[in-house]
């Protein structure tokens, strides 16, 4: 058959490799500012106990899953979604989309206006979810990265914001 | 704002547009319950390595795709039994065409064959002849085709097949795929869009909902040909003119079929002089016919040609003469710009005096224009000029 040939999926293993450890560092400083920032607190608060959120590329991951114990405490719970009862799904369709938003070319409400990504669950939701990744980008990026990558670039008194940044690093490296 | 009595409106197909819009066919796929696609392509485009971005697009995804890269540019019946063969032996559940016109077209046909008509494609030519939905089918367009991902329609082999269900599933859009084309090419497709929208927008079986693809899609090439004939690297502008092919395809499938683009594809099939071509340069001057005739919207068309500032500063009385000037002066651009590659009169273009009497007979026997003598003068004044 001339002029036909059949192609296997090939694999973006650099650009998966990158996504899931953003998403790993993320998960983590997740846990970090439910602990050290009073607005990510709050956004929790209103959130059910037991309450977990997946954010994953489609269509095989990279995964990063966050919830809340029954004690109201907020954990970054793994990338492996299996077993686990999510409640609300997050799901960016491409590893290209990830990209986008990974290496802020674009922020997470834009990549949901171009319809990079959907979401399955409340609305509600997904909406504080986003607001909180906002607070933790501003935390863990340079401001001149962060306001590619947030909505609006928030006026945070230098405490907030230096003294949170470095709360929230040090948590998130170390774990707690 | 010009409301019918009565009118009906159908686009099923969802478009995709915009950077790296190739890499969502993945996730379309999976929500139409696809997990093998065929993908058919021109040998040329494959060349210019527009499957290599599709291969591309698809890494990660886990779907492993068939790929024909060998259709010709005038494709018959042979060919839909031997990707039929393929499709059928391989196990495939879907059809991707990248590329223009004809791919397009042969992804019609070969969606017919593979729903369940294997042995009997011809009996499906005509209106209407096909009577359930088919496969899934999506259509990746470059900048060679007119809107033709939006169409009903296919002309496969001397035959016109048109039917709902042809229409694709999904058309993408995307920046990588609209790789510049010569000034001709995207000059004559970008005119047949144009021609389209403007017979969509101004015509008496025009509707809102046509009107607004139309009015974007007019816009859109007033804003960016010129641009894009002049500097084929304008990577917005080919991606503007892309979506507005599309757009224009849109409007065209739900209004009635004007004279530019009736006349235009006689002249284009009689001269063998590009289709599109004719269609823009025959434009003013049937809309030049029609504006004093009271069920045409001409002087309407000011707006999404020169804008808001030019419209409120005209007479309402002096629009639709300014709207007609205005594409005067654009084959004049571009024939400008394009260093008289484009031709703005079909002088120019070779079109010879004896062959538009044969134009006229032809375009009044299949009912495309009544008045033999109108219609004659049209082609004169289009050959020669104003």
């Amino acid at each position: 058959m001339e002029n036909f040939r059949e192609v296997a999926a090939g694999k973006k293993s650099l650009k998966r490799d990158y996504v899931a450890i953003m998403m790993w560092f993320m998960g983590r400083a997740i846990q970090a500012a439910a602990a050290v920032d009073r607005a990510v607190k709050k956004e929790f608060v209103d959130m059910p106990d037991g309450f977990t959120f997946a954010l994953c590329v489609m269509p095989n991951g990279p995964h990063m899953i966050v919830g809340k114990d029954q004690r109201g405490l907020v954990r970054y719970r793994g990338w492996d979604p299996e077993g686990k009862t999510i409640n609300l799904q997050m799901k960016i369709k491409n590893i290209e989309a990830a990209m986008l938003i990974f290496t802020f070319q674009e922020s997470t409400a834009l990549a949901t206006a171009r319809e990079r990504l959907i979401v399955d669950g409340e609305v509600a939701h997904a909406c504080a979810i986003v607001r909180i990744l906002d607070i933790v980008e501003v935390y863990l990026l340079p401001k001149i990265i962060a306001k590619l990558a947030v909505k609006r670039y928030p006026a945070w008194s230098y405490a907030r914001k230096y003294l949170g940044r470095v709360l929230i690093y040090f948590r998130t490296i170390f774990g707690f | 704002m010009y409301l019918p009595e009565h009118y009906e409106f159908f686009c099923p197909v969802k478009i995709n547009s915009g950077h790296k819009a190739l890499e969502q066919i993945p996730f379309e796929l999976d929500a139409l319950n696809v997990r093998k696609p065929f993908v058919i392509s021109r040998k040329d485009d494959s060349e210019r390595g527009l499957v290599d971005v599709i291969i591309d697009a698809f890494k990660d995804s886990g779907i492993a795709i068939g790929i024909f890269d060998g259709v010709p540019a005038d494709p018959d019946l042979k060919l839909i039994r031997e990707l039929f063969n393929i499709y059928r032996d391989r196990g495939y559940d879907a059809v991707i065409a990248v590329g223009g016109g004809p791919v397009a077209d042969t992804a019609k046909v070969l969606n017919i064959a593979v729903s369940g008509k294997p042995n009997n494609i011809e009996g499906c030519a005509g209106e209407n002849l096909i009577k359930r939905p088919l496969k899934p089918l999506i259509i990746v367009p470059t900048l060679s085709g007119t809107g033709y991902e939006m169409s009903r329609n296919a002309f496969f082999d001397g035959r016109d097949y048109a039917s709902h269900f042809l229409m694709p599933n999904l058309a993408v859009i995307d920046p990588r795929m609209t790789i510049p084309e010569d000034a001709v090419t995207t000059a004559s497709t970008t005119l047949a869009a144009l021609a389209h929208a403007v017979e969509a927008y101004t015509g008496s079986s025009k509707n809102p909902l046509a009107d607004a693809y139309a009015y974007t899609a007019i816009q859109l090439i007033m804003e960016h040909l010129v641009n894009v004939i002049g500097d084929q690297q304008d990577r917005n502008g080919r991606l503007s003119l892309a979506n507005a092919h599309a757009m224009a395809g849109c409007a065209f499938s739900n209004v009635a079929s004007g004279i530019a683009h009736e006349l235009g594809k006689i002249v284009g099939d009689v001269c063998h002089v590009p289709s599109g071509l004719c269609m823009g340069m025959l434009l003013p001057h049937i809309l030049e016919k029609h504006m004093s005739e009271s069920d045409y919207h001409i002087s309407d068309l000011l707006l999404p040609l020169a804008g808001f500032d030019v419209y409120a500063s005209m007479a309402e009385n002096q629009r639709a003469r300014r709207a007609v000037d205005i594409l005067y002066d654009l084959l004049k651009d571009l024939a400008a710009v394009s260093g008289g590659a484009v031709s703005r009169i079909w002088k120019d273009a070779q079109v010879s005096e004896d062959t538009l009497q044969d134009v006229a007979q032809r375009a009044v026997g299949n009912g495309a224009i009544s008045d033999m003598d109108c219609c004659v003068k049209i082609l004169r004044e289009a050959r020669e000029g104003k």
